[in-house]
C-alpha cells in the first residue's frame, strides 16, 4: 500500500536538544528513585505539539533489584492524559505503551508474580477504566543467514536463530529519559546486541541519522549489533519484531513515499506498521522507521545500508507471552503480529565488513509524525523564486514610467 | 586579412552544395582519390579520425557519473570526495581556457599540441584507473587533474583541425558531426560502463576496487584510441602540408587579460547566467544516477539511461534550436525560456514523483536552447578584438564555478540529502534567472542588439553593409595597423562555442556570424 504523500500536515521541524548525548550515559537512577526531566521549551505552537512532564522510575514498587532483569517505567503526563512507557528486560526486550485519559493513572506491579512470568494481570495500569489504548513491541529474535550468492534474499541457509529471551542482559543504564540495555547470547564469543530507548517530552528530531521526527507521543528505540562474530563470511542479519495492539492488531505496514530526504539523505521512504480499524485511516498506534540501517558507529550516508521488511504475519500469542514478562503480565491474551527486518540488499557489503549494524525505530500512539519541508527549504525557494519576480515587476514598472516620461516629453511638438 | 577572408569563405559556404568535393584542383596528380588531400574521399577519412580524436576524452569525462554507485562503494567514499573528481577536472581549466589556444598557436603548433593534449588525456585516465586499482584516492584525483589539463584544450585543437581541413567546404557539417560524436561518447559511456564493470566484477570474483580499476583501465583504451587518432592526423596534416604547401592551422585566439576591465555590464550579466546555469546542470548529471535509483526506484541501468538523455537530446536538438534562435532573434527571451524551463525541470525532480524522463527531457531541450541562445550573445556586447578574451574568461569562471559547486554539491548531499541539493540547484538557476531578467531590462534601456528580432537585425545589417564595404576597402590600405587588432575570427569563435558545453552554431550561422563580424561597423 503506497498512500499519497501528504505534505502539509505538520507544522515544522526542529532538532530537540533537550537530552544528553549518547556518549555520556551515566547512571543517575537506581532502584525506586525518580528523575524528572524538565520540560524543554517547544519552538512550535499549535494543536499537534504537546509537552509532557516525564518522570522516570526503575522497577516501580520493588524493594530489591529484581533478579531476572529490570523494568523501566517512564510516566509522561500532559494536562488530561498520561502515557506510560514500560521497558522490560526480563526475557526478550519489550516495550509497552499505555495511553490513559487521566493525569493521575499509575502502574502497579505484583513483583513475585511478574518475575515468575506465568500469570497475566501482575502488571496493571490503574484506574483500569482510564486506559484508552495500549501497544507493545517485543524484539524477539535475531536471525542470521549465509548469503553465498549475494542476493540478500533470506529464504534459506539460515543459521539457528538467536533467541533474545535467552540473552544475558545487562542492568538498565539510565540517563534522563533514555535507557541503554545490552545483551549477549551464551554462544557469542564477543560483541553484543544493544537497545537504547529514548522518551521525549516534546517534538523534535533524533540527534544522529536517520534523524527521525518524534513527538511527545512516541519513543525511539535504537538497536545495534556491535562486534558480533558472524558465523559465515557472507552473513547477513534479520531482526524479528512482534507487536501487540490491543483491540486492533498491528496488521499492516504502510510505506509512504516522501520527497523530503533532508534529514535522512537519499532515503525517500518511511514505513509505518500501524494498528488501525479495518479500512480506516485512523491510526491508534504505530511502529515507524526509515528503511535504512548504518554500518558504522558514526552514521552517515556513506555507511548507510537499505533494509526491507517482510509482511506482518499473525504469531502465536502464547509463545510471545512466554518470551517476555511484560507481555505476560499485561496482556491476558495477546494477538501478536510479527515481521522481519532484513538488513542490506543484494550487492551491499556484508556484516563482516564493518561488524556493526544500527537501526532506529519509533514506537508511539496516535498518528505517526509526518515530515514536512524544513524552514530552510521553504526560505530558499521563497527567496529564489520571489526575487526574480520582484525584479521583473520593478523592472517592468520602471520601463513603463520611462516610456510614459518619454511620451509626455515628446508630446510637445514644435508648431511649425 | 585572414579573419575577414575566412568569414567570407564561411559565408560563401552556404551557397555551395554540401558535397563540395568536386573541386579537383591540380590535374595530373597521380594520387588515388583516397590519398589525395584535395579529394573529398580523403577528407572523409581524415574526418573519421578527427571525430574519434575527442571521443576518448568525452567518454572518460563522465566515467565517475556512470560508475557512481561502484566508485562510492568500492572506495568507501562519501559524496563530497566523489565530487572532488569533477572539481579536479575543472581546476586546470580555470587557467587553461586562456592559454590553450595560445599554446597551440605559438608553442606547440596544432599537430604537436594535439598529440600532447591527447597524451595528457590518456595518461590522466591511466593514472585515474591506476588510483582506483590500488585504492589510492589521491592518485585518482591527480589523474583527473592531468586529464583536465588535456581535455578542454583537446576540444580546441580538434576544432582547429576541422577548420584547417574543411574551411570553405563542409565545415558546418563537420562541426555538427564532431558534436554528435562527443555526445555519442558521453552517452555510450553512461550506458556501457556499468555493464563493463559487472563483467569485470564477475571475472575477478566480485566487486571491489580491483574491478573498478580494471574497468577504468578498459575505458582508457578509448583515450589510447584517441591518441592514435592524434598521431594519424598529425601524419595526414604533415603530408597535406607538403603536397598542398599550406600553413599549419591556427586557433586564431588572442587573449588579453587587460580587456577584462573594459567588459560592459551586460557581459558580466551573461557571465552570471553562464555560471549560475551550468553549475546546476553538470554537477547534477554527475550525481544523478544514485538520485534516480533512490528516489524513483530505477534500476542502475535505467538510471544511467535517464541520466544520459540530456546528452542524447542535445545532439539533434542543438541544430534545430539553433536554427530557430537564428531565424527569430530575440536571444534574451530564448534564454529566459531556457532558464525557466530548466528551473521547472529541477523543481519537478525535487518536489514531485513524476517520471524523471519528463524532467530530464525538458532539461535536455532547455540545455540545448540555452547553449544556442546564450553563447552568441557575447559577440553582440563586446567588440570583435575582445571576443577571444571574453569567451576565454567566460569559460574560465565557468570552470571555477563548476569546481566550487561540485565540491559544495557533494557536501550538501552528504549532510542534507537530495531535496536540499535540488533546492540549492534551483537557487543557482534563480540567480541565473535574476541575471537574465536584469539583462533584459538593461538591454532594453540601452537599446542593445540582444533582444532584437532577426528581421530587425537583418535590416540593420543591410544598412551597415554599404558602410562596411567602404570600410573594408579602406582597411586594405591600413592592413598593417589592423593586424595588431587581430579580430577573433569566425572559426575562432567556433572553437569556443564547441566546447564541452555543446554550444553548436548551426549551419546557417555563418550569415549570423558575418553580421557579428561587421557589428563594430553597425554601431
Amino acid at each position: 500500500v503506497v498512500p499519497e504523500f501528504r505534505g502539509s500536515n505538520w507544522k515544522g521541524s526542529v532538532t530537540s536538544r533537550s537530552h544528553s548525548d549518547i556518549g555520556d550515559i551515566q547512571k543517575i537512577s537506581t532502584r525506586g528513585s525518580q528523575a524528572t526531566c524538565s520540560s524543554c521549551q517547544s519552538l512550535f505552537r499549535g494543536a499537534t505539539t504537546f509537552e509532557r512532564q516525564l518522570s522516570v522510575e526503575l522497577n516501580p514498587g520493588s524493594t530489591s533489584v529484581p533478579p531476572g532483569g529490570d523494568l523501566l517505567h517512564i510516566r509522561a503526563v500532559e494536562n488530561n492524559d498520561t502515557l506510560h512507557f514500560l521497558f522490560c528486560s526480563q526475557g526478550a526486550p519489550a516495550l509497552l505503551l499505555v495511553h490513559t485519559n487521566s493525569s493521575s493513572s499509575t502502574v502497579q506491579v505484583n513483583w513475585p508474580l511478574f518475575s515468575a512470568r506465568n500469570t497475566s494481570g501482575s502488571l496493571k495500569v490503574v484506574p483500569e477504566s482510564s486506559v484508552l489504548y495500549s501497544t507493545a513491541v517485543v524484539f524477539s529474535r535475531l536471525l542470521e543467514y549465509d548469503d553465498t550468492n549475494n542476493t540478500a534474499d533470506p529464504t534459506s541457509d539460515f543459521f539457528p536463530p538467536y533467541e533474545l529471551q535467552n540473552f544475558t542482559w545487562s542492568r538498565l543504564n539510565l540517563s534522563g529519559p533514555t535507557a541503554l540495555l545490552c545483551g549477549t547470547d551464551a554462544t557469542f564469543t564477543n560483541g553484543s546486541l544493544c537497545l537504547k530507548l529514548s522518551v521525549f517530552d516534546s517534538e523534535g528530531r533524533g540527534l544522529s541519522p536517520p534523524h527521525l521526527l518524534h513527538t511527545s507521543n512516541s519513543s525511539q528505540m535504537e538497536v545495534w549489533l556491535d562486534g558480533l562474530l558472524p558465523r559465515a563470511n557472507r552473513s547477513r542479519f534479520l531482526l524479528e519484531l512482534q507487536a501487540v495492539g490491543g483491540a486492533y492488531p498491528l496488521s499492516r505496514v504502510d510505506t509512504r513515499r516522501s520527497i523530503d530526504d533532508e534529514f535522512t539523505p537519499s532515503i525517500f521512504k518511511v514505513s509505518q506498521w500501524v494498528s488501525a480499524p479495518n479500512g480506516s485511516s485512523d491510526v491508534l498506534g504505530f511502529v515507524q522507521w526509515k528503511p535504512v540501517a548504518y554500518r558504522q558507529t558514526n552514521p552517515s550516508l556513506e555507511n548507510a545500508t537499505p533494509c526491507r521488511h517482510s509482511d506482518p504475519r499473525p504469531q502465536n500469542g502464547e509463545v510471545m507471552a512466554a518470551s517476555s514478562s511484560l507481555i505476560r503480565a499485561f496482556y491476558p491474551e495477546p494477538e501478536p503480529f510479527g515481521l522481519n527486518m532484513s538488513f542490506g540488499l543484494s550487492g551491499d557489503p556484508f556484516y563482516n565488513n564493518t561488524k556493526y549494524l544500527s537501526w532506529t525505530v519509533l514506537v508511539g500512539i496516535g498518528s505517526p509524525p509526518v515530515d514536512s519541508f524544513s524552514p530552510l527549504v521553504i526560505a530558499i525557494m521563497a527567496v529564489g523564486l520571489g526575487t526574480p519576480m520582484i525584479l521583473l515587476l520593478l523592472g517592468g514598472l520602471w520601463v513603463c514610467v520611462r516610456k510614459r516620461a518619454a511620451c509626455s516629453a515628446s508630446s510637445y511638438q514644435p508648431i511649425n | 586579412m585572414a579573419g575577414s577572408e575566412e568569414q567570407r569563405s564561411l559565408l560563401g559556404d552556404e551557397d555551395e552544395p554540401l558535397p563540395g568535393g568536386k573541386t579537383s584542383r591540380g590535374p595530373g596528380r597521380p594520387l588515388p582519390a583516397i590519398c589525395d588531400p584535395n579529394h573529398l574521399l580523403h577528407r572523409v577519412v581524415v574526418l573519421l579520425f578527427m571525430c574519434f580524436l575527442g571521443f576518448g576524452s568525452y567518454f572518460c569525462y563522465d566515467n565517475p557519473a556512470a560508475l557512481q554507485t561502484q566508485v562510492l562503494q568500492d572506495l568507501n567514499l562519501n559524496t563530497a570526495s566523489f565530487m572532488q573528481l569533477y572539481a579536479w577536472y575543472s581546476w586546470p581549466n580555470v587557467i587553461l581556457c586562456f592559454f590553450g589556444g595560445f599554446m597551440i598557436d605559438r608553442v606547440f603548433g596544432i599537430r604537436l599540441g594535439t598529440i600532447i593534449f591527447s597524451l595528457f588525456v590518456c595518461v590522466g585516465q591511466v593514472i585515474f584507473a591506476a588510483g582506483a586499482w590500488t585504492n589510492h584516492f589521491w592518485l585518482m584525483e591527480l589523474g583527473r587533474f592531468v586529464f583536465g589539463i588535456g581535455g578542454e584544450s583537446l576540444a580546441v585543437a580538434q576544432n582547429t583541425y576541422a577548420v584547417n581541413w574543411f574551411k570553405g567546404k563542409e565545415l558546418n557539417l563537420v562541426f555538427g558531426l564532431q558534436l554528435s560524436m562527443a555526445r555519442l561518447g558521453s552517452t555510450v559511456n553512461m550506458n556501457i560502463m556499468g555493464w563493463v564493470y559487472n563483467k569485470i566484477a564477475a571475472l575477478v570474483g566480485g566487486p571491489g576496487y580491483t574491478a573498478l580499476g580494471i574497468s577504468l583501465m578498459i575505458a582508457s583504451a578509448t583515450c589510447l584510441f584517441s591518441l592514435i587518432c592524434a598521431l594519424v592526423l598529425a601524419f595526414f596534416d604533415k603530408r597535406a602540408e607538403k603536397i598542398l604547401h599550406k600553413e599549419q592551422g591556427k586557433t586564431g585566439e588572442v587573449i588579453q587579460l587587460r580587456d577584462v576591465k573594459d567588459f560592459p555590464f551586460p557581459l558580466w550579466l551573461i557571465f552570471i547566467i553562464c555560471v549560475g546555469y551550468y553549475v546546476a546542470v553538470f554537477p547534477f548529471i554527475g550525481l544523478g544516477q544514485v538520485f534516480f535509483i533512490e528516489k524513483f526506484n530505477f534500476s542502475p541501468a535505467e538510471a544511467r539511461a535517464v541520466n544520459s538523455i540530456v546528452y542524447i537530446i542535445s545532439a539533434p536538438a542543438s541544430p534545430v534550436l539553433g536554427f530557430m534562435v537564428d531565424k527569430t532573434g530575440r536571444n534574451v527571451v530564448w534564454v529566459i525560456i531556457a532558464v525557466i524551463s530548466t528551473l521547472a525541470s529541477h523543481m519537478i525532480l525535487a518536489f514531485t514523483f513524476w517520471n524523471p524522463w519528463i524532467a530530464m527531457s525538458l532539461l535536455g531541450v532547455s540545455y540545448s536552447l540555452l547553449a544556442c541562445a546564450l553563447w552568441p550573445m557575447v559577440a553582440f556586447v563586446v567588440p570583435e578584438h575582445q571576443l577571444g578574451t571574453a569567451y576565454g574568461f567566460m569559460q574560465s569562471i565557468q570552470n571555477l564555478g563548476l569546481a566550487l559547486i561540485a565540491m559544495a554539491a557533494g557536501a550538501i548531499l552528504d549532510s542534507r540529502g537530495y531535496l536540499v541539493l535540488e533546492v540549492f540547484f534551483c537557487a543557482c538557476i534563480c540567480i541565473a534567472l535574476m541575471a537574465v531578467v536584469m539583462l533584459y531590462f538593461v538591454d532594453y534601456l540601452r537599446g542593445g542588439d540582444l533582444n532584437r528580432s532577426a528581421s530587425a537585425r537583418a535590416k540593420l545589417q543591410k544598412e551597415g553593409t554599404a558602410d562596411a564595404e567602404i570600410k573594408r576597402r579602406r582597411s586594405k590600405l591600413t592592413e598593417g595597423d589592423l593586424a595588431r587588432l587581430a579580430p577573433m575570427s569566425a572559426f575562432g569563435l567556433r572553437n569556443r562555442y564547441l566546447s564541452r558545453l555543446g554550444a553548436q552554431l548551426p549551419d546557417h550561422c555563418s550569415t549570423h556570424l558575418s553580421s557579428l563580424a561587421h557589428r563594430s561597423v553597425l554601431k
